[in-house]
């Protein structure tokens, strides 16, 4: 007597187990296709990682005639500044550079400067700029007066009457890339959960699996959230990389671990249900990947991955209240830094995207059980 | 092979159904539309427990939306489609438990090995326990690829890919069988070799097979009755034995030096006996009505008479010249 009369739970949990197996399988036969599902979501945070690093500061060669110590300071200042990569060099190495337009701009601190500041003397500083990208010249013209008043803040406190008093909110001042990769890792795991999950979905219908799955009389819920399961798994490879490149590699160290993974789980499964609902409706590999990087990106920049999104335009931040990255950015926010993001806090987020992780893997089994209705054919 | 009585009812095996109706199969006025085209019109028929079906019809014809609608994996535009005993709209999962399906493309993952195939079909269909290995290993046997159990699907011929899946339909010993083009871009040892697994299944297990086919020698060595079915609708349903019978008992072919005249066509005719008559490339094919000698003789020497006759064969109507008569038209490709 082969088959056995099992409970309908049994049955489900057998179904969810072997089609995950299955999935796992499958992909790891596929090494390139594995390989492109974790390369990219990776290639995306060091793309924007390099943008970061390096397109916020304008390279800029500074001449420093007098040595003196206003000099240095004033020299000092501009390297605080968050503005300039600053390379002190001689007056023809930087007409140099500048001909080979490796820098934005020239800041000469002429011979008489220290001099001229102890008599009070007006001191003219000499500003040549490479106005090839005006973004970059701007930012020169805006980070120059300040880096001079954050010098004379110093260097003469008396004489600088307005000067602003910060308290911080936060016990720890935050960088601009260490906020930044964490909006980048929801980003990963979102573009990483699409990928995985879509493709393995749509396999099956681009070499007609489909149809064992269809004609078999398991839950059509089992069936999608074993498949669910199994692209959660191979997704985690993904996401260790990422977690392993932002922890150990740019040193971003989290300060809630239980929050981390418990949130990296849960915007897993929302991805990767997103992913087996997109795969299910669309049916083919070649489609997923594009679609994936294409909702990938808008979804980021509008969901306060630069800052937080309520702090931007109220339509912009209305919109971006739609979609789980918004609240996977603030509830990443947290557990790396302790912030809060959003108006409604970390708890309240993470209930919301327990909503949506739920609505996701609901409509995704939903399309999977109807697909049989639409037809499986050829 | 007997299933358990408790998967029986478990899994749709409606005792009632099999042994009074014995209808395993009914379609009733079945209709299919995609958009403006009509893939089947009003269609009707009875599948029998323990028969070989057949549904025959040229490429585009409506065989594989009828069985895909027989199988739940699309829905009318109206009618009804009862599979042992249950509306396949109503009870889709109890009517997938008691079928098993060899589709069209095999539907193996091709990727993974002949043993992890069979194992997440047993998962999917509930085939536990301890017998569970012991099962996959004999259907592995049956179909000879038990050796090749670790090798991946991908490496099989057309016909190994064939015999798997078919092992792979078998293994929850399924009450129906579809086969949808089961021997499709086979060689012919093992078109040969799937048709013997296929008689024996209605032989000795007792299985009712529904198969489309585009091959009428297939339906004619397999099937009980089939049904010809044509633009989505039914042309003819009978067995091969009558179909052939309505064609005529026997085909006479003369092939002639040259082609004959229209008029010698109407001469044979209005011969008393003589079914039907056509001509391609100077040979003629007459079909005969019973073993009348005088009408064999009559029709030579008049053939004679208006050409130089230089070869004469006599054999039984093949199916292709019934689906002609019947469809107007060949098997399309």
């Amino acid at each position: 007597m082969h088959i056995l009369k099992m409970s309908p739970a049994y049955r489900f949990i057998s179904v969810i187990w072997a089609m995950a197996l299955k999935d796992i399988k499958s992909t790891l036969t596929e090494r390139a296709f594995m390989l492109t599902s974790i390369i990219i979501p990776i290639n995306f945070l060091l793309l924007f990682l390099l943008f970061a690093l390096t397109g916020g500061q304008a390279p800029t060669a500074v001449v420093l005639k007098d040595n003196g110590p206003y000099a240095q300071q004033l020299l000092s200042a501009m390297e605080h500044s968050h503005s300039f990569i600053i390379r002190q060099t001689t007056a023809s190495d930087a007409q140099n550079l500048m001909q080979k337009g490796q820098i934005v701009a020239i800041v000469t601190v002429p011979a008489n400067f220290d001099a001229a500041l102890k008599h009070g003397s007006q001191i003219e500083l000499p500003v040549v700029v490479n106005n090839l990208d005006v973004d970059f010249t701007n930012d020169i013209r805006r980070a120059v007066p300040l880096a001079i008043t954050s010098f004379y803040a110093d260097a003469f406190p008396n004489q600088v009457v307005v000067r602003a008093h910060e308290i911080d909110i936060y016990s720890q001042d935050t960088g601009y890339v260490q906020y930044l990769v964490v909006s980048l890792m929801v980003v990963s795991v979102m573009l990483g959960g699409l990928l995985q999950a879509g493709s393995n979905a749509a396999r099956e219908y681009e070499k007609g699996t489909i149809k064992e799955l269809m004609l078999a009389p398991a839950n059509p819920w089992a069936i999608q959230v074993g498949k669910i399961l199994g692209a959660v798994i191979l997704n985690s490879l993904s996401v260790a990389v990422v977690v392993i490149v932002i922890v150990f590699l740019i040193g971003v160290w989290p300060m809630h671990w239980g929050e981390l993974l418990g949130f990296v789980l849960l915007l897993m499964i929302t991805f990767v249900a997103a992913g087996a609902l997109i795969g299910t409706l669309i049916r083919r590999r070649q489609a997923v990947i594009p679609l994936s990087i294409g909702l990938s990106i808008p979804v980021f920049f509008i969901s306060g991955a630069f800052g937080p999104a309520i702090w931007g335009d109220p339509i912009t931040a209305a919109i971006a209240q739609l979609q789980p990255v918004y609240y996977g950015i603030a509830v990443f926010q947290h557990a790396f830094h302790n912030f809060t993001t959003t108006s409604t806090g970390p708890r309240v987020d993470a209930f919301i995207l327990i909503g949506f992780a739920a609505v996701m893997v609901t409509v995704s089994a939903i399309a999977l059980g109807r697909s049989r209705g639409r037809g499986v054919a050829h | 092979m007997v299933a358990p009585e408790s998967f029986e009812a478990e899994n749709g095996r409606n005792s009632n159904s099999n042994s009074c109706n014995q209808v395993a199969i009914e379609i009733i006025k079945l209709t299919k539309r995609f958009g403006n085209f009509t893939a089947i019109d009003d269609l009707s028929l009875v599948v029998k427990y323990g028969e070989i079906f057949g549904l025959l019809g040229p490429n585009g014809s409506g065989k594989t939306t009828t069985i895909n609608i027989v199988s739940g994996l699309s829905k009318p535009t109206s009618g009804q489609v009862m599979v042992i005993g249950h509306d396949i709209m109503k009870d889709t999962r109890a009517v997938h438990a008691a079928l098993g399906a060899v589709p069209q493309e095999t539907a193996l993952y091709e990727e993974l090995n002949a043993w992890t195939n069979m194992s997440l079909h047993a998962d999917l269909y509930g085939v536990r326990g301890p017998d569970r290995n012991r099962r996959i290993s004999e259907m592995l046997n049956l179909v000879q690829l038990y050796d090749r159990r670790s090798s991946r699907v991908s490496t099989f011929s057309g016909g190994m890919k064939r015999r798997l899946a078919l092992a792979r339909a078998l293994l929850h010993d399924p009450l129906l069988l579809y086969l949808d083009e089961p021997t499709l871009g086979v060689d012919v040892q093992s078109r040969r070799a799937i048709w013997n697994y296929i008689l024996d299944l209605k032989e000795k297990e007792g299985k009712t097979v529904l198969l489309t086919t585009n091959y009428l020698e297939e339906a004619n060595a397999l099937c009980d009755r089939i049904a010809i079915i044509d633009h989505g609708k039914l042309v003819a349903l009978d067995t091969p034995i009558e179909m052939k019978r309505r064609y005529g008992d026997t085909v006479m072919e003369i092939e002639t030096a040259s082609y004959v005249s229209s008029q010698l066509l109407e001469q044979l005719r209005k011969i008393s006996g003589i079914s039907r008559v056509t001509q391609t490339d100077k040979i003629l094919k007459i079909a005969m009505s019973g073993n009348d000698l005088s009408a064999t003789g009559k029709l030579i020497t008049l053939v004679s008479q208006d050409s130089i006759i230089r070869r004469i064969a006599q054999r039984e109507p093949n199916l292709e010249e019934i689906f002609l008569s019947l469809t107007g038209s060949g098997l399309r490709d």
